[in-house]
């Protein structure tokens, strides 16, 4: 599956009509149509409410004004009065219904899209930018809540209104009614033709500003490289060439959402041109009145101004679409990492077994060929090679963090893509090359992932630690467990991030354990302790080392040699050496 | 007239008054100063469209006359009717046009402001001010406030013409209902002024909530790998939920207040016209006012009502872009480290410190550290894991300060150095790989003056000329950070390349080999050797076999200076030194 959202293939491109678009949208807030329905009947009250206000005032004024009955007056002054006071109670129950609506489909919306995120497998976010992605959790999720919260009621109202003036108008002169209309079809004809356009160009401004994001992100996140090599001004262009972009590209999409307004305003008062000269050469032909066209032009622009109102909302309509277009191909996306029957037609007796297993990466070359080896229960092993030779990718496909392009691999002679997650984190412990730690205390991320020891507190984890034997490890961190760690760990080292890293897998007691490399930055004193801790594992837990230093494979039960593709036994530490010294480097 | 006096009050504080204590409020109307001329554009071009608009119904209502009257000139109408349209047409799209020019100007300026801001600061500000708001800070903030101008701006001021106007012409027909009525626009004054300082307290948060959602989704990643591992995605999720949860919470209670604002600008409108039906009609019936001055006093509250109305919609908007407006110009008034530098000798490479020290959150990291080294000298740093060597090389890259002591260059303070100059001849390979998104090219020569031919040495010290040979676009492929295409190795030499790149007169290897096999790093350290003579060479290792003739080396423990000297030194002085040593003895035969 092609995981880039910027690039995607021809097939995911395909064009989906807007209905299909609004349905599946409404399908993510089916809970809220109760409220959607009240919110739509509120707004119904409110509208009569106010048009009968303004016919009561018209009333008072003529039948008791006019007449001097003063009395009258303040009957219906009360009754007004009244009135005003159901329509504040029905507005608020209004606004409140319909922002909440809004808010609440905002929440699902960000929901279902981090969640979605976090169905994607590793592949996903190789291929995305983080500040792209944060955009449009962020950034896209709201132009579709501004739509519904702030302009949906309003358009639907408006909507509303139209019909009803336009059927009074076609019912009062027929003739005269459909030639007040008629400039609402060249509206209709416009529209349609426009909006695509228009779509289009917010589309574009929408992924500049996921661009920008994006740029905005990665300079902040590396900016000590930055000042380290004095390219403060790297950030500043890179970041001027960005937002001047996403300026031409607002600027398009802002004049492409208001050019509905002059138009739809244009159309109005056209209708109102046509209305008077039409309905004077109807009253000179003896067919109507001049009370009558009084009236009709005041009805002519109930009908126009909802339409004016209307021109505004659309544009707000097209922005939103663009935005959950945005969104939507991330929903549309699929994990690739599917949990299969298992299908005894290999047996093997062993672990874990690699049989005729070929790895490429998307749109790299291969890294793996027609591997296969196996690993037996309770034994260490030492996976060693020139950098860039395939040892990260065969662990990573161990712990399934790609599936194989060809040949299966097995625990316990079951395919490993039998197994769920859940299971095969259970058995599969990974510590990785690049250590990353949450933003939280040392405590949290020891226990990141490993729920069974959350509620036990400071004291009990210490005990389970003591026990695992890793407490001498605390003693790098100043305040123990509470140390505090920064966004993404920055101002702890490396190796503390290392020494977290490993803690928190051997606390998780897997059955086979993975470390790639996890202990290079730490010093060799505090190695040779972390040697003993995983010697005092249980006697039935596996060991794959990855790692270069020799000091750390030598008390390996067997090693393996990877490059160029391939995953060879050696015979001895000796062996390990001289393939290493002599075996040309593929990288 | 209260929407005026806000209007002014706030023109006038801008110029003037800095507020007494605490953070500086800041203004989003000031921030408008230098677009005056577009803004002022902007209210004329909007208060004639409002006018043209007016002049439709004149038109009409003095057709309708002359036909009854018997001198109908259909000509005469449809051109006059015909040029108030297209004129409207003209000027609604113009200032639409220029609306969208000049939000969008506002939000590129502010934009360029805040990264230029940014750039200027030091490493320790952007890692206490969190990357994730200054993110938001950049993004959705300036959006808020390009809304503001887009929307609210020109609405709110042609708004406040509207009403004053309509007061003048209700006060000229009657001054004793037009007071009465328009008591209702402090009552609304006040309300809307309630209710909008709330707001912006919520807003604000509503702003810290989405810094945090940033982070969430920025951390989830980030950590996408070790998420899968642990199978931790449903905790990732609910993490996601709980901040998500705080953000609706707070998106309701914004909405609780102005569904409760627009309500009583509405009903307090409402008031209006019954006042004056009971007032007006009372005037009326007692003849002290004319039935005509009545139904226009009628039409003219319609007029007043309206805009009252759209300010209150538009008080979401200016609520909003004044919480991101005061968080752009926390981020714009931050005190800058300036550049104090003015030395711009080239830097020879002896290096002294005397007496460092160096705290974090209050806790030494590194105590009294005092050493030098010689210009063309090798020196290695060894110690524990979290003895402050990284730090230790910070100090030395200018990235972070010391709390007390000073770092020498040739006998010059390295504060003294301008910037430029400095970071052109310290070359420094950091620990953890920081690959941008961009080709080999551009992440190998990241300083932009550096030349091809030191480009090219630079990528065959590193070992890197057979890899990036067997790349299909050579030095053009695009690399990324989390992309899948490099190893650890890669990553690292394609970092000490960078460095090498600038032809550095010291080098400073933070475990550089710790991700490289054994044969490739004694090809990189003899390359060094060969190709960069004269260069200092301070590392940062945890092996000492590859350092065994270094001239010098360095044991640093807890944040302090065990022990100076050469290996044989060491061995025979320095008893900590003589355990790591023998820690990996053991694997002695095997390193070369």
């Amino acid at each position: 599956m092609n995981y880039n959202l910027n690039k995607p293939s021809d097939k995911q491109e395909q064009k989906v009509s807007t209905f299909a678009l609004m349905r599946k949208l409404l399908g993510l807030i089916g809970e809220e149509r109760r409220n959607l329905i009240l919110a739509l009947g509120a707004i119904l009250v409110n509208a009569t409410l106010s048009l009968l206000g303004t016919y009561l005032v018209g009333h008072t004024i003529d039948t008791y004004i006019q007449t001097k009955q003063y009395h009258g007056v303040l009957v219906f002054a009360g009754i007004l009065l009244t009135l005003y006071i159901v329509a504040f109670f029905v507005n608020f129950i209004q606004m409140r219904l319909m922002g909440g609506v809004g808010q609440r489909m905002l929440f699902s919306l960000r929901n279902a899209l981090f969640n979605k995120l976090q169905e994607l497998p590793v592949d996903f976010f190789n291929q995305n930018k983080v500040g792209d992605l944060i955009s449009r959790i962020n950034n896209d999720t709201d132009k579709v809540n501004q739509f519904f919260s702030q302009s949906l009621m309003q358009f639907l109202g408006s909507i509303f209104t139209m019909l009803g003036a336009g059927i009074f108008l076609l019912s009062i002169n027929f003739q005269l009614g459909l030639a007040a209309l008629s400039p609402a079809l060249i509206v209709y004809v416009f529209t349609k033709i426009v909006s695509p356009w228009v779509k289009h160009r917010n589309a574009a401004s929408l992924k500049s500003t996921g661009y920008l994001s994006a740029e905005i992100q990665e300079s902040l996140a590396n900016f000590k490289v930055i000042i380290a090599f004095d390219r403060r001004d790297y950030f500043r262009k890179r970041f001027e060439a960005a937002n001047k972009q996403n300026y031409t590209k607002s600027v398009q999409a802002g004049i492409a959402n208001n050019i509905f307004m002059p138009v739809y305003t244009l159309a109005a008062n056209i209708g109102q041109l046509i209305v008077l000269s039409l309905g004077i050469y109807l009253i000179l032909q003896g067919n109507f009145t001049l009370g009558l066209l009084i009236s009709f032009i005041a009805y002519v622009s109930n009908f126009y101004n909802p339409l004016r109102q209307l021109a505004a909302l659309w544009a707000n309509f097209q922005v939103a679409m663009a935005g959950w277009d945005r969104i939507s191909q991330i929903l549309s996306l699929e994990t690739n990492l599917h949990v299969v029957e298992s299908t005894k037609t290999i047996t093997s007796t062993s672990f874990l077994s690699f049989q005729n297993v070929t790895f490429k990466y998307p749109n790299g070359k291969e890294v793996l060929h027609k591997v296969s080896f196996d690993l037996e229960r309770g034994k260490t092993y030492a996976f060693v090679g020139p950098t860039g030779g395939g040892k990260t990718t065969t662990a990573s496909l161990i712990a399934r963090l790609y599936d194989t392009t060809k040949g299966t691999i097995l625990i316990d002679g079951n395919d490993i893509r039998s197994y769920t997650p859940e299971e095969r984190s259970r058995i599969i412990g990974f510590i990785l090359q690049e250590p990353f730690l949450f933003s939280g205390t040392v405590r949290e991320n020891i226990l990141y992932g490993n729920p069974e020891y959350y509620k036990l507190n400071n004291e009990q984890l210490t005990e389970e630690i003591k026990n695992a034997g890793l407490e001498s490890l605390l003693e790098h961190f100043a305040q123990g467990l509470d140390t505090k760690i920064q966004t993404t760990g920055d101002g702890i080292s490396l190796g503390q991030k290392q020494l977290i890293a490993f803690m928190r897998a051997v606390l998780r007691k897997p059955e086979l354990l993975i470390l790639d490399e996890a202990t290079a930055n730490i010093d060799t004193m505090t190695e040779q302790l972390l040697d003993e801790i995983l010697k005092k594992l249980p006697e039935s837990t596996t060991l794959v080392i990855i790692a270069h230093r020799l000091n750390t494979i030598e008390n390996a039960d067997d090693i393996f040699f990877v490059n160029t593709g391939k995953v060879i036994h050696a015979g001895s530490l000796s062996d390990a050496v001289n393939m290493l010294l002599h075996e040309k480097n593929e990288s | 007239m209260y929407f005026a006096k806000v209007l002014s009050d706030v023109m006038q504080r801008s110029k003037t008054k800095p507020t007494t204590t605490g953070p500086k409020k800041a203004n989003v109307f000031r921030m408008l100063k230098p677009y005056g001329g577009m803004v002022a554009f902007l209210v004329v071009m909007a208060l004639l469209g409002n006018g043209i608009n007016l002049l439709i119904p004149k038109i009409i209502g003095r057709a309708i006359d002359a036909f009854s009257a018997g001198h109908f000139i259909m000509k005469v109408v449809l051109l006059e009717f015909f040029i108030a349209a297209v004129a409207i047409f003209i000027i609604t799209y113009f200032q639409n046009i220029i609306q969208t020019y000049a939000s969008e100007r506002v939000a590129k300026n502010l934009r360029s402001q805040v990264s230029a801001k940014i750039s200027r600061q030091s490493y320790t500000y952007i890692l206490r001010s969190n990357p994730s708001k200054l993110l938001t800070n950049l993004t959705s903030d300036i959006d808020s406030v390009k809304m503001f101008v887009a929307q609210a701006f020109v609405i709110l001021i042609s708004s406040v013409f509207v009403i004053l106007g309509t007061c003048t012409l209700l006060i000229l027909i009657n001054w004793k209902l037009a007071l009465a009525v328009i008591s209702i626009v402090p009552i609304i004054g006040s309300t809307f002024f309630l209710i909008f300082r709330k707001l912006r307290v919520l807003f604000r948060r509503g702003r810290e909530i989405i810094d945090s959602l940033n982070k969430v989704i920025n951390e989830s990643i980030m950590g996408s790998a070790l998420i899968r591992v642990l199978n931790s995605q449903q905790p990732e999720s609910m993490k996601f939920m709980e901040t998500n949860t705080r953000s609706r919470d707070n998106g309701l209670a914004i909405l609780r207040l102005f569904a409760t604002l627009i309500p009583i600008i509405m009903f307090v409108s409402n008031l209006a016209v019954v006042t004056i039906l009971a007032l007006g009609g009372h005037y009326v019936v007692a003849g002290t006012m004319s039935l005509g001055d009545f139904a226009a006093f009628n039409s003219y509250l319609m007029m007043l009502i309206f805009p009252i109305l759209m300010i209150g919609f538009m008080s979401n908007i200016i609520a909003q872009a004044s919480a991101s407006y005061q968080r752009i110009s926390d981020v714009l008034e931050a005190p800058e480290t300036s550049e104090t530098g003015t030395i711009i000798t080239q830097i020879k490479g002896d290096i002294l410190l005397k007496n460092v020290s160096l705290l974090y959150d209050d806790k030494p990291i590194l105590k009294d550290i005092s050493f030098s080294i010689k210009a063309g000298s090798r020196t290695a740093i060894i110690g524990p894991t979290a003895a402050g060597k990284s730090q230790l090389l910070y100090l030395l890259t200018k990235l972070i300060s010391p709390n007390s002591g000073s770092i020498e260059f040739d006998g010059i303070n390295i504060a003294e150095y301008t910037n430029e100059l400095f970071h052109s001849q310290i070359g420094f390979v950091f620990q953890d790989s920081v690959i941008f998104n961009m080709s080999l090219r551009e992440n190998i020569a990241f300083n932009d003056k550096v030349t091809n031919e030191s480009l090219e040495k630079a990528i065959a010290t590193a070992e890197l000329t057979d890899f990036i040979e067997s790349l299909p676009d050579k030095l053009d492929t695009i690399v990324s950070e989390r992309g899948t295409s490099l190893s650890g190795g890669q990553k690292q030499r394609i970092m000490l390349a960078r460095a090498l790149a600038i032809n550095p007169k010291i080098l400073l290897l933070d475990d550089f080999t710790s991700r490289v096999d054994q044969k490739t790093e004694s090809k990189i350290l003899c390359n060094l050797d060969k190709n960069y003579p004269d260069l200092t060479l301070l590392s940062v290792t945890q092996k000492i076999a590859p350092i065994r003739h270094f001239e010098q080396i360095i044991l640093l423990m807890e944040g302090e200076v065990i022990a100076t000297g050469t290996h044989k030194e060491l061995k025979e002085s320095s008893p900590e030194y003589a355990q790591i040593y023998n820690s990996q003895r053991s694997t002695h035969y095997y390193e070369l």
